[in-house]
């Protein structure tokens, strides 16, 4: 940007508290029952997974399937770590971080097929990895098999999910912001050229998909000690394709997008419960609707500031032709 | 190979499957030159600049870049190092401005960690103030400060070919590479083009080398130029003799019978 960032650290603390305070009084003073608040922390913990699966389908422009495997390892990673490690609620931020560091682990390890495959190869060879991921825990005795982890201490709250949230959306607008998140787009848009202007391709896959499993990691952590439960049925199909329709919905490329798709379908996905399972038909018709009609989702590649922006122009054009119709004459 | 050389080629080949797309070709490029490579369509001057940026491996032979060899270097190494290239075809990042275009051609010689952008310190700031402003020094050099802000693709193509040359500058490059550069210009423009290339060779300290048809830039411009065909090299001189090369005019215009 030419024009000069100032330091906007006013425009991004305001917003943080309002958000916080509206937070302390929904759970504190019980403003909102405790089925919507669970909701709400539904919200925010997709929010954080979406936003992983942004950073390698949104910004580094592959279409990947690995998140339902990045996070199921993150969810097991938490739960048994709960269980046998770190047992108090204390303790509930290693219990995260490690749940984000062996997902990371993984996704570095998935980096490595996409210096190679392209395109509907590496969709196959990431689907490939999500179902392993959930064969391996159908089978795995310790994590009991197909039943699945039961009992998880319930550390999770609604302060934790936003504080999580947070924290995500953080790293990644630094991320992007950065050499590495240029480098992103440049290999969306061009991998050879961006080879030519010394851009280094392995690294920067790499990062991006290690960030993204980390976040995706996390959001798994979040989930396991919410629920109380775990088991491999939940990390199928039906979460790779939510992952795939919030990321959508919202926009690919976007931070703002990825908040908007995770709270749009959730409540969307909620709010239908009383129709059964005709929502699926109602939910999965708006979507169709949304793609024909804003193909590039909400908020593809753009942000709040940029909406913002574009609204502000836009009145400020009505109100221009209102008061000077001297100048619209000319 | 003379010591003051700073792209050799010695002897490389290049084959696809039964293809010689470069036979056995050698030459040295001076530095500060112009250095021109001509030929009819599909004598391997694209491949040669393909072998040099690192894109191919050649079959065989050696490549030298201040007497180092540089055969087996990934592409993003190379171009980071001091060899930097434009394409035939256009390729930019369509859908960032210009000035980010300039930016991410700065990657290689950003130098801070991820540690620092997670905390923006200080040397984040400072680095990413340093690279605006040479962008910014670069496309005013180029005459495309007002277009700074648009989406690449979005601009004509003649400023495209331009923020290409200003891409590839940003890397810092000893030697610029350009592919064609004046394809799809007209004599007046490639007059303008004659004109840039040598201020930019002079205000950069560059050598650049050029594979390019158009004999109006060739000519007029180059040191010393390189003719191949069919993979092979047929000669190597000043523009004067390569205009009354025998061999040449047999490449181009076919064989008097």
């Amino acid at each position: 940007m030419i024009s000069k960032k100032k330091n906007n650290l006013l425009g991004d603390v305001i917003p943080v508290i309002i958000i916080a305070v509206i937070l302390i009084s929904l759970k504190e003073f019980k403003l909102v029952s405790t089925s919507r608040l669970l909701i709400l922390q539904y919200i925010g913990l997709y929010s954080i997974f979406v936003l992983g699966i942004n950073m390698v389908n949104g910004y580094l422009g592959i279409f990947s399937l690995a998140h339902a495997g990045f996070m199921a390892s993150g969810a097991y990673a938490a739960a048994i770590s709960s269980r046998y490690f770190f047992k108090e609620s204390w303790m509930f931020p290693l219990i995260l971080l490690f749940g984000g560091f062996v997902a990371m682990v993984i996704g570095l390890i998935m980096s490595i097929p996409s210096f190679k495959a392209k395109g509907d190869y590496l969709a196959i060879i990431t689907l490939g990895f999500s179902l392993i991921v959930q064969s391996f825990l159908q089978n795995w005795r310790f994590v009991g098999a197909s039943k699945g982890i039961n009992n998880v201490a319930k550390f999770t709250n609604i302060y934790w999910v936003f504080g999580c949230l947070l924290f995500a959306i953080f790293i990644v607008r630094k991320f992007i912001n950065s050499k590495y998140g240029r480098s992103l787009k440049a290999i969306r848009e061009d991998q050879v050229a961006s080879e030519l202007v010394s851009v280094d391709v392995k690294r920067a896959k790499t990062m991006a998909f290690a960030v993204s499993a980390f976040l995706i990691g996390i959001a798994g952590a979040l989930l396991v000690h919410l629920l109380g439960y775990t088991s491999p049925s939940a990390y199928g199909y039906t979460n790779i394709v939510d992952g795939l329709v919030m990321v959508y919905l919202g926009g690919m490329g976007s931070i703002t997008g990825s908040i908007v798709g995770a709270t749009l379908w959730q409540i969307l996905i909620q709010t239908l419960k009383s129709l059964g399972t005709w929502r699926w038909v109602v939910g999965g018709g708006l979507l169709c609707m949304i793609m024909i009609f804003l193909n590039n989702g909400l908020f593809g590649n753009k942000e709040l500031s940029d909406a913002i922006r574009a609204i502000r122009y836009y009145f400020s054009r009505i109100i221009l032709k209102k008061n000077s119709p001297e100048e619209t004459r000319k | 190979m003379s010591n003051k050389a700073i792209v050799s080629f010695k002897n490389v080949c290049m084959y696809f499957g039964g293809v010689k797309a470069i036979d056995d070709i050698s030459f040295d490029v001076e530095k500060g030159q112009v250095f021109g490579i001509i030929g009819p369509n599909g004598a391997g001057k694209t491949t040669i600049f393909n072998v040099l940026s690192g894109i191919y491996k050649p079959t065989s032979g050696d490549i030298f870049f201040h007497d180092r060899r540089i055969n087996n270097l990934p592409p993003n190494y190379i171009t980071g190092n001091g060899i930097t290239r434009t394409f035939q075809n256009i390729r930019l990042f369509e859908g960032q401005t210009v000035l980010d275009n300039l930016k991410i051609a700065h990657y290689s010689h950003i130098r801070y960690g991820i540690m620092d952008v997670i905390f923006t310190s200080n040397r984040f700031k400072k680095e990413e103030k340093r690279i605006e402003e040479e962008s910014l020094a670069i496309l005013d050099f180029m005459n495309l400060t007002s277009s700074a802000e648009q989406k690449a693709g979005a601009l004509p193509y003649g400023a495209q070919r331009r923020i290409e040359i200003a891409r590839a500058l940003s890397c810092k490059p000893e030697v610029l590479l350009l592919d064609e550069p004046a394809a799809g210009m007209n004599p007046v423009e490639i007059d303008e083009l004659n004109q840039l290339i040598l201020k930019i060779r002079d205000h950069f300290n560059l050598t650049v080398l050029v594979v390019e048809h158009q004999m109006r830039l060739v000519m007029e411009i180059c040191n010393e130029i390189l003719v191949t065909n069919f993979g092979k090299k047929l000669t190597i001189g000043k523009p004067d003799e390569i205009k009354n090369n025998p061999q040449v005019l047999e490449a181009y215009l076919g064989k008097v019978k």
